[in-house]
């Protein structure tokens, strides 16, 4: 669908809003790192303040996607596109991932 | 003829050629970073195996750079939609603003990605053979006579044939002689021998006469007489003889062993080839007369002896007899060649502590037995200091679990095995560790430790590290670990794409306006097909940055 001038107009301020989503929400992924205050179970920087960082990136990488590059309103061409390349990445990850857990690499990795 | 599907969407998909297109190039995109960033995620996970792993160097890198170019990117991927926005609206004035604020943002990002990259290059860091590792900057070659404690001032340093400091960090032999490949010697490497003769008024001369045959059936003639001096001009005269007699030896012999099989088929004309080729062999008559001298090498004297250097990745050393990489032979005793550290910013022993753990020892006692523990006062104090203060983080978390009721935590491997150059500041002003934060100034957020500046307070010692004592060294380079291989590797494969999206992006602003002017709804969907990319370029980074610099 082509954006229509006055659709775009109305959109500006979104995009503006959508900038500053990404400002703060860089500024919490840095602060989940760094601030004592904001470290989750009080444990010192581990693997839940990891995932939260990664759950705020994951929000931030979907605005993006979404409004910047109008995947809210796109075809349905492009999603199977786009998203199933992702299929292949999480084969792509298997693949190391049996690599890695395979007895072989036990053999030549523990000499 | 106007190409169809450009401005008009095809009827079965509802879309253009570009967005069709653009959107499978991001598709195979997604899997070029996926499989990077699966790699570091094996990486990492690998580096907690408990016989073969090391210490991964998590939250290493400084976050301020990663965080404004975070910004400048977020920034940039706004304007570059307004960009679109204008097109489609066919302001075309603020077209170009947008458009070029988001180029602009491209080059400062480069610019910021180079700062960090070039400190890492200039930084050095060595693990000794006991597993400990030393991290810092290495100093310059002073000249002799100079004192080496002393403020120096810059005509104290020793300059190579190229006019720049040197590194404290050479090999040092003490040449009487030198041989020479005549094919493959590095002529820099043949001018550096020479300014460094040069400077300790020392001759290299050729040792004994040169005679070659130059001629099929002639006698040998003298090229070069014993006492020539080197030079690469000699070194290349000979070489190019060298190759002409190769060339001709080579023709010479393979038409004496066609003769020799010419012979072997006529005397067992029903055997094979593979039969008789035990059978084939060169008639030394046919050679006479017919071979030309090679002089694959040269040997020169070095008179007076004199102390040649070299940096450690060109030369295999020996005690009596040294080789370069280009095969150059160097003759003589092999002298003290110490790694010096102008200021050594890091202590870490966390390799050290693992490989303890592994064997059942003690890893603070093994820490304790390091050789860089034993060998450095000033060291040795650093880290009784970290010790204490390590020692009162316990004891600060044992109280706010016991009367505050906060979650019970440990200090951590790394707070307790690892001393950063923040430590070595909070000590040298006498700052508790809980402020090493406080101790850094902006600059040295991005460019490191000021080292000239904290030098009053002896902030960073001096430390030389023999030889024998060093078991890899590197810059912060891909060389150094996986973490740096990987990050160089990821943040350098998605710099290149920074650059692609900034000449893309540049192009429609400078070259754009025919186009506009034309078919503005064209302009407009390249430049959205171009801001798809650049917003994947975001993308990419808004994970790297949490990836690399914050876990």
């Amino acid at each position: 669908m082509a954006d229509s001038p006055d659709e775009i107009r109305k959109k500006t301020k979104t995009y503006l809003a959508v900038g500053a989503v990404l400002f703060a929400g860089t500024l919490l992924t840095v602060g989940v790192a760094s601030l004592e205050a904001l470290d989750i179970g009080g444990h010192g920087f581990d693997s839940a303040d990891c995932i939260l960082g990664l759950l705020i990136a994951s929000i931030k990488a979907s605005l993006v996607a979404a409004i910047f590059m109008h995947l809210n309103h796109e075809k349905k061409a492009i999603y199977w596109i786009f998203f199933g390349s992702f299929i292949f990445v999480f084969f792509l990850a298997w693949l190391l991932k049996l690599a890695h857990d395979s007895p072989l690499h036990d053999q030549f990795f523990y000499r | 003829m106007e190409i169809p599907f450009v401005v008009t969407p095809r009827k079965d998909t509802g879309l253009t050629n570009s967005k069709i297109a653009i959107w499978l190039f991001l598709a195979s995109e997604v899997m070029l970073f996926g499989g990077f960033f699966s790699a570091y995620v094996y990486l990492r996970v690998g580096s907690s195996d408990p016989v073969g792993g090391y210490p991964w160097p998590e939250r290493a890198l400084p976050i301020l750079p990663g965080l404004i170019n975070t910004f400048i990117l977020i920034a940039s991927s706004v304007t570059v939609v307004f960009a679109w926005a204008a097109l489609k609206l066919r302001q075309w004035g603020k077209f170009q603003a947008f458009m070029g604020f988001t180029v602009l943002c491209a080059f400062v990002f480069l610019g910021l990605k180079g700062i960090e990259y070039n400190v890492k290059f200039h930084h050095q860091a060595l693990r000794t053979v006991d597993g400990a590792v030393i991290e810092g900057h290495l100093g310059y070659e002073k000249k002799e006579g100079v004192d080496p404690h002393a403020e120096a001032k810059e005509e104290d340093f020793v300059l190579n044939h190229h006019g720049k400091k040197v590194e404290e960090n050479r090999i040092n032999v003490q040449a009487t002689g030198l041989t020479f490949s005549t094919v493959r010697f590095h002529k820099d490497w043949v001018e550096e021998i020479l300014s460094e003769a040069k400077q300790h008024q020392s001759k290299i001369t050729l040792a004994s006469n040169l005679e070659l045959v130059l001629e099929p059936g002639g006698e040998k003639k003298p090229v070069l007489p014993a006492g020539t001096e080197l030079s690469t001009e000699v070194l290349a005269k000979v070489a190019d003889l060298h190759l002409k007699a190769r060339a001709n030896n080579a023709d010479v012999r393979t038409e004496a062993l066609r003769n020799a099989w010419k012979v072997a088929h006529a005397t067992y004309p029903s055997k094979r080839d593979w039969e008789i080729s035990e059978k084939v062999a060169i008639d030394p008559k046919e050679l006479e007369g017919k071979l030309l001298t090679e002089a694959s090498s040269l040997t020169f004297k070095v008179d007076p002896p004199v102390k040649l250097t070299f940096a450690p990745r060109d030369v295999k050393a020996g005690p009596a007899q040294s080789r370069l990489r280009d095969d150059t032979v160097i003759d003589g005793t092999l002298l003290e060649s110490p790694m010096v550290f102008h200021a050594v910013d890091a202590l870490d022993f966390r390799h050290l502590a693992m490989k303890a753990i592994n064997k059942g020892l003690d890893p603070m006692a093994e820490v304790e037995k390091s050789w860089v523990l034993a060998n450095s006062p000033q060291l040795r104090e650093i880290w009784e200091w970290h010790k204490g203060e390590i020692a009162k983080l316990e004891e600060r978390l044992k109280q706010d679990y016991e009367m505050k009721g906060k979650a019970k935590r440990e200090p951590t491997f790394t707070e307790r095995y690892r001393v950063e150059w923040k430590d070595f500041a909070a000590k040298a002003e006498n700052k508790p560790r809980t402020e090493r934060e406080g101790v850094i100034k902006f600059k040295e957020q991005f460019m490191g430790p000021n080292y000239d500046a904290r030098a009053a307070a002896h902030t960073f010692p001096h430390l030389e590290v023999p030889r024998d004592q060093i078991a890899f060294d590197s810059k912060f380079t891909p060389a150094w670990n996986p973490f740096y291989a990987i990050y160089f590797t990821i943040t350098g494969l998605h710099g290149l794409h920074v650059i692609g999206g900034a000449l893309v992006l540049g192009y429609y602003l400078f070259r754009g306006k025919k186009m506009y002017l034309s078919n503005p709804e064209w302009l407009a969907n390249r430049v959205e097909v171009g801001g798809l990319f650049w917003h994947f370029v975001d993308l990419v980074w808004i994970f790297l940055f949490p990836l690399l610099y914050l876990m």
